[in-house]
């Protein structure tokens, strides 16, 4: 029944539990891997022994780090009166991608989903509240937190949470816009997004 | 738009091309020959679903692994397209024109409402099945609704999940309470949403029903919030918001959502009596005919024109008086297909429409086109 060589079929499998990889992606990732230079592959595979042993949890934003805490904590050019709160964070890079947004962050790893047993002490939370306080903030207010779930009922509940909790604090807190993605035409956006940008128009 | 022909391949017993007329299609056969599986295959062409089973790979013939199902629509004197709809073990793909396409793509192409057994469901059957019917009704005319009733739902679950923890553990109220709002602040807006569209979709369905038809029987809808009498409804959003933290106390003892759009109901009523306690069958299936073509008038009046309109088994729902009322109505108006075993259903019907004979899972033979 074995149609490779137990080492093929062993790498196979294991290129399988990775998300978004098949029978046949994970075939094309050994057969390429075969193909490679012995260096090439030993990189490889130190790169992912790397990562494991290297990447921390920074203990102030629960972003992924090398140095605790990590480099947006502790950067200079930063706004330390605003945080932004995401799910995960990949969800930190697409912010930073637009380079405008100077501010710190607050990293949840998940949003709040009761069927999937997750609950708000699963997610990473509660060393937010300390950071609030000028004195563990280089003694600086926080004005703003703006949370930046994902626009699912499960990301808009986690924020409503958030927000409940922040709220009586005396502390702005908003929630980033839905709508067009800018640089597309109209016709080609669905009907959801349409109507929601729609309710959200502003006067011009 | 009317469908001129169907080719299927794997699908349940049948085999072949199907033509059809632009009016009235009349499928004749004896039992076992397809006339359902055949009005089955234009409801998945037009609509990807099926009305007899939700698990789709049951239309996929014995021994196969795949079921296509094409057509051709003409659209207007000039436009004609190729759709075709196939399914491989749970997966559906959708082509137009020979081109792949997402599936709100091709929805836009063909639609059909259909008329049988299960649909009486609506006239004498849970409220469910006519908030069903209202839902799949605003879908087909704003589509972005679809997504406010599967958030909806999903909050509806998420809530009910921690409900049911919460009566399981004894969890202190006040946690519960936290733990809740942030569902309930969703459900709020989203309740709010598709109790406003229900009721703006049924008075358009009310000024649709076409009442004069059926001779003694005067059929009204309206729509019955579940929380008509606890408070002020054009203030709907804050009324529900009241109610669900009067009744949260309530939801946990029961371990699941009490509150909501979920318990809303269609009332029907006949000569304003209640149609489901007190309606006879032949008014049932009055009113359930005139709330369908109240539904694709509707369906028309934004869309611009109608969708296919099937009827399974037409002679066993329907009297023949009822029948040629019908069709008199429909005349014109919409591409209708009918099922029927009995031959003195063609004796009486065969000069309104083509029939066309089933055998085996195949045409074997068809009237001439007028």
């Amino acid at each position: 029944m074995l149609e490779y060589s137990e080492p093929i079929a062993k790498l196979i499998d294991e290129f399988k539990k990775l998300p978004g990889i098949g029978q046949k992606n994970a075939q094309r990732l050994v057969f390429f891997i075969l193909r490679k230079s012995k260096e090439d592959v030993e990189s490889l595979a130190k790169s992912l022994l790397e990562v494991k042993e290297k990447i921390k949890i920074c203990s102030v934003c629960n972003n992924l780090t090398d140095i605790d805490p990590c480099f947006y904590c502790t950067s200079p050019d930063r706004d330390r009166s605003v945080i932004c709160i995401v799910e995960e964070p990949y969800n930190l890079v697409a912010i930073e991608k637009t380079r405008s947004y100077k501010g710190l962050y607050h990293i949840l790893h998940g949003a709040l989903s009761p069927i999937r047993r997750i609950k708000p002490d699963d997610l990473k939370l509660s060393n937010l509240f300390p950071r609030l306080k000028p004195e563990n903030n280089q003694m600086i207010t926080v004005k703003e937190i703006i949370i930046a779930t994902n626009p699912t009922t499960e990301g808009e509940a986690t924020a409503h949470y958030i927000a409940n909790l922040i709220k009586p604090l005396g502390i702005r807190v908003t929630r980033i816009a839905t709508g067009m993605p800018v640089g597309s035409d109209l016709e080609f956006v669905d009907e959801v997004t349409m109507d929601k940008a729609l309710a959200n128009r502003h006067e011009i | 738009m009317h469908l001129v022909s169907i080719e299927v391949s794997n699908f349940r017993n049948l085999k072949g091309v199907f033509c059809f007329e632009q009016g009235l299609n009349i499928i004749f056969g004896e039992n076992g020959q397809g006339k359902t599986n055949c009005i089955e295959a234009i409801y998945f062409l037009a609509t990807t679903r099926s009305f007899r089973t939700t698990n789709l790979s049951e239309m996929i013939a014995f021994g196969e692994n795949f079921l296509s199902v094409s057509g051709k629509v003409v659209v207007s004197k000039e436009i004609q397209k190729e759709i075709e709809v196939r399914l491989e073990g749970k997966r559906k793909s959708f082509l137009v024109n020979g081109k792949k396409v997402k599936v709100n793509e091709y929805l836009e192409n063909l639609d059909a409402v259909i008329f049988n057994a299960n649909e009486l469901e609506i006239v004498r059957g849970s409220p469910e099945a006519r908030r069903n019917f209202l839902d799949s009704g605003i879908t087909a005319i704003y589509p972005a609704y679809l997504r406010t009733l599967l958030d909806y739902n999903r909050c509806l679950k998420q809530k009910n999940a921690l409900l049911e923890e919460a009566q399981k553990h004894d969890t202190a109220f006040d946690k519960v309470a936290t733990m809740i709002e942030p569902w309930n602040e969703q459900i709020v807006s989203l309740a709010s949403r598709i109790h406003k569209l229900r009721v703006r979709y049924v008075e358009r369905l009310s000024k649709a029903l076409q009442n004069q038809f059926f001779n003694n029987e005067f059929i009204k809808i309206r729509y019955v919030s579940s929380l008509e009498g606890k408070g002020d409804l054009s203030n709907y959003s804050s009324t529900l918001r009241e109610r669900l933290s009067l009744r949260l106390g309530a939801e946990i003892a029961a371990g699941h959502s009490l509150v909501g759009v979920h318990r809303d109901d269609l009332e029907i009523t006949v000569n304003d009596r209640d149609l489901k306690k007190f309606g006879s069958s032949g008014q049932q299936r009055s009113a359930l005919l005139l709330l369908l073509i109240a539904k694709i008038e509707v369906y028309r009046q934004q869309n611009g024109y109608y969708p296919l309109f099937l009827i399974d088994d037409i002679d066993s729902e329907l009297d023949y008086e009822r029948i040629s009322k019908l069709l008199e109505l429909l005349e014109g108006k919409t591409q209708t297909f009918v099922t029927t075993s009995k031959t003195s259903f063609l004796d009486k019907f065969a000069s309104k429409g083509k029939i066309i004979t089933l055998k085996r899972g195949e045409v074997f033979s068809q009237s001439l086109t007028k």
